[in-house]
Formats: C-alpha cells, sequence, structure tokens
C-alpha cells in the first residue's frame, strides 16, 4: 500500500502517533502510513522497538500479581456491609447474623450462637465448677467487636502502636495504657504475648453495657489475629475460665483481679490456650508495658 | 440496600486485577492493598450507580483512580517519610529474588518517577492492556489526553532507563500536562 503513495503523503508522525500505532489504535490507513513511514526512518522504528520492550516488561513484571493468593482481608470486605455505614449499623448487622446462625456460616465465617456445653473447658482447675459467665452477654460482644474489627486494614485499632521507631512505640503504647485505665477506671495493662509470637497492634475503647469497655489486638508474623476484649464485670460475678468455639473462631474467657476478659481467635484451641495462659500469667502482677526491655 | 450477591460476585472476580493495577500504582504490597479495599468499599457502596452496559473492570478502575488520587492528596499534607526508611525500602526491593535483578529494577525506579498523570495511562493500556477510550473512561479525560500522556509517559521512561533524566530529587519539578 505504501509503495503507491509518495514519500510526503502524510505529515511526520508525532510521538503519540507512534504511541498510538504501537498499541494498535490507528485506523486500517493511517497504521499502514506510520508502519511505512518506520520502514523508512529506522533510527526511529529503533525507538518505537524500545518502547515495545518497555510495554513488555512493565507487563510482565506485573503480571504474577493475578495469580497471588486474594488476601483474606479483602475477601472480608466483600463479605461485610459498606464501611462507610455507621459504625452502629455494622456491628448491628454483625450482630444479626449472629442471632441468625445460619446466614452467619455463609457470609461471615463467624456464628456465635450460643455456648455449647460439650464445648466448654475448665481452665485453670482451680476455678472449675464456678458459676458460668453468661455467654450471650459481655462476651457475645467481644465476639462481635473482634469480627468487625479483625478484617479492617486500615484501621484495625485506634491507638495504635506500630508506629515509628522503638522509643516512639514505646511512648505510644504506655499513652494507651493509660488512656484506657483512665477511661475504664482500672488498671489496664498490656500484655506482653512475644512468648506466643504475638505483637501488640493497639487498641481501642468500645461501649460495653454498663460503660466503656476495650479491645487489645495483636498479630503474630503471618497477620493472624487475636483479640483480648477487657471490661469491668457485673457485680458479683464469679471467676470461671472457659472455651467457646464456633467455625473456625475460638474463645476463652474468664474473669479474675476484677477483670473481665476474653481473648478470640481464629487459632486452633491448643495454640489460642497458650495465648490465654500468657495473659492470664501476667494479669496478677503489676500493670507493665508490652515489650520486655 | 446492600449490594446483591451477583454484584460481590463480580467484584470477587475482579480483585485480582484490581490488586495487580493498585500494585503497579502504589509499589508496596500492603499500600496497594489498602487501595484494592478502599476500592470494593467504595464499589460496595455506590452499586447502584453502576451502569450494567459498562465493563465493571473500566469502572472499578475509575474508583481505584479517584482513590489512589485521594490519598495521594492525603499524604501530601501528611508524609514525612525517614530517609532511612526509603533506603531500608530500596534494599528490602532489590534483594527481592523474585526480581529480574538488572532490568526490572530500573525499570520500576523509572516507572516510579513518572508522573501519576502518565503513569496511569501507562499503565492501564500496557499492564492491564485497556483500549485508549477504556482508558479515557477510567480516568475521565478525553481520548487526545490519554494518548499524549501516553506518548510522553513512553520517552520519559526511556529517559529514565537510558541515564538521561534529572536526579530522583528533582523528580517532583516533573511538568504536570
Amino acid at each position: 500500500m505504501s509503495s503507491n503513495l509518495p514519500p510526503d503523503a502524510f505529515e511526520t508522525p508525532d510521538d503519540a502517533m507512534l504511541s498510538a500505532w504501537l498499541d494498535g489504535e490507528l485506523d486500517p490507513i493511517a497504521h499502514a502510513n506510520v508502519a511505512a513511514w518506520l520502514r523508512r526512518n529506522p533510527h526511529e522504528a529503533a525507538r518505537v522497538r524500545q518502547w515495545r520492550h518497555d510495554r513488555d516488561d512493565l507487563h510482565a513484571h506485573f503480571a504474577p500479581v493475578v495469580d497471588e493468593p486474594v488476601p483474606p482481608a479483602l475477601l472480608a470486605t466483600l463479605q461485610r456491609a459498606p464501611a462507610q455505614q455507621p459504625l452502629w449499623r455494622r456491628a448491628a448487622m454483625v450482630a444479626g447474623l449472629l442471632i441468625t446462625g445460619a446466614a452467619a456460616g455463609g457470609l461471615a465465617g463467624v456464628s456465635w450462637v450460643s455456648q455449647h456445653p460439650d464445648n466448654v473447658a475448665a481452665l485453670p482447675s482451680a476455678l472449675r465448677g464456678a458459676s458460668p459467665v453468661q455467654p450471650t452477654s459481655w462476651t457475645h460482644r467481644a465476639a462481635v467487636a473482634h469480627a468487625v474489627y479483625v478484617p479492617e486494614v486500615k484501621h484495625p485499632v485506634e491507638v495504635s502502636v506500630t508506629q515509628g521507631t522503638e522509643a516512639e512505640q514505646r511512648a505510644q503504647e504506655e499513652h494507651l495504657a493509660r488512656w484506657l485505665t483512665k477511661r475504664l477506671d482500672m488498671p489496664v495493662r498490656l500484655f506482653d504475648l512475644h512468648s506466643q509470637g504475638f505483637e501488640l497492634v493497639g487498641g481501642r475503647l468500645l461501649p460495653d453495657a454498663a460503660g466503656p469497655s476495650a479491645q487489645l489486638m495483636y498479630q503474630d508474623s503471618a497477620g493472624q489475629r487475636v483479640t483480648l476484649y477487657l471490661r469491668k464485670p457485673e457485680p458479683g460475678a464469679t471467676a470461671a475460665f472457659r472455651f467457646q468455639r464456633e467455625g473456625e473462631l475460638g474463645m476463652f474467657y474468664w474473669m479474675e483481679d476484677g477483670f473481665g476478659y476474653a481473648l478470640v481467635g481464629k487459632l486452633p484451641r491448643e495454640q489460642l490456650l497458650a495465648v490465654a495462659q500468657a495473659v492470664y500469667g501476667q494479669s496478677g502482677m503489676s500493670p507493665a508495658p508490652a515489650k520486655t526491655p | 440496600m446492600q449490594a446483591p450477591d451477583t454484584f460481590r460476585q463480580a467484584l470477587l472476580i475482579a480483585i485480582p486485577r484490581l490488586r495487580r493495577y493498585a500494585r503497579s500504582l502504589v509499589f508496596d504490597v500492603a499500600g496497594a492493598d489498602d487501595l484494592v479495599q478502599t476500592t470494593l468499599e467504595r464499589a460496595l457502596l455506590h452499586w447502584h450507580q453502576f451502569d450494567h452496559q459498562r465493563e465493571l473492570l473500566v469502572w472499578l478502575m475509575s474508583i481505584a483512580h479517584n482513590a489512589f488520587l485521594d490519598q495521594r492528596r492525603r499524604d501530601s499534607r501528611l508524609s514525612i517519610v525517614e530517609p532511612s526508611e526509603v533506603e531500608a525500602e530500596q534494599d528490602a526491593q532489590r534483594m527481592d529474588p523474585g526480581a529480574d535483578v538488572g532490568l526490572r529494577l530500573d525499570l520500576m525506579a523509572a516507572l516510579e518517577r513518572l508522573s501519576p498523570e502518565q503513569r496511569e495511562p501507562l499503565l492501564l493500556v500496557t499492564v492491564e492492556q485497556f483500549s485508549y477510550a477504556e482508558c479515557a473512561q477510567a480516568l475521565g479525560i478525553p481520548i487526545g489526553t490519554v494518548m499524549s500522556r501516553i506518548s510522553r509517559a513512553r520517552v520519559a521512561l526511556r529517559e529514565h532507563l537510558d541515564g538521561q533524566s534529572r536526579p530522583a530529587g528533582s523528580a517532583r519539578l516533573r511538568r504536570v500536562i
């Protein structure tokens, strides 16, 4: 086709035209004209060949991303209500799922229905036989809080302790402990779970029936998260160490030393128990920062 | 009203490509996935605005594009990056065994130096293999602008790869088309 055209039949193509030619965006006549022009201008043709290499390299560089497994946090985003909804509505939605257990299994993978008596384990044995905590009250709220915040990529906690230098992190931890202590009106300590492979991410204040409660979030190197829910127990509540499991999620809860504790996580029971024991072992001590020096 | 399951299913299928586009814009995995999460959340919130005659992926990329710009606006107000952090990050990238060491790291460094205005259409067309028309839709700019930005991006990328560009420190003085 080009041989039928005199050399100056169309203007010298500019870079935009050459680039569009490379991307196959020109109509057939313009495409053929540019091809012919490139044959007559080997220096320009070499530039366009380099652009093609760059294009292929860019494509090859990012191509493997589509084969990576999709992170669970992104899947969870699709399974819950939009984030822009008021928080109470999201919580209510999760709570609704919990109550209608059947729907919960399919959607959120979490369904706290009621206590399964054969799943209850007492520990330590000294506490065995104490009357159980009502599982539908605050432990339920602990489970809901876990389900709401654990999938969060951007704002898993209200006060983060993972930013900046080690000294800054220490300051953030002290701030978090002071703040929660003040708001809960009880000495809140940040437990050190490094021995279990968990690092403190941070914490947040939550509403409970009678006042504020707190949630501390920990994460291991694989990104697995557990939460520890802390609250003032009701007057006259007795200590019990109990376990509940539903689906992949487990919870140990107990009361001790004027605190109600609920540890929630998607861990094998033995591992969750070990974490619970680490918390329990530290709960008798005076308030201490999460990190050992 | 909640987005229907069919819509969620379509989003699920789109996630890998959204992640790829986000990765090519933001580079680090966590930041890119934050962008994908924001995109999915906005898509779920505005699902009723999606016109079924359109390509879902183009619509999602336009959401990702806007989220990316929002994030950059926020970051330009807030970000204070320690030089040591930048170095550590670059070291980590250099040690990435999955990368073809010589060429692609240069390519990534060159890509990172392009302005977002150039980078986005170039990536949509080369990596996502969008047509210019789809690219124009996703970015909300005319096709002619897509065409000129892509060609300028190619020229600039080559300059960086051939070592003809200014040092990284002056990158923010680049012309914005």
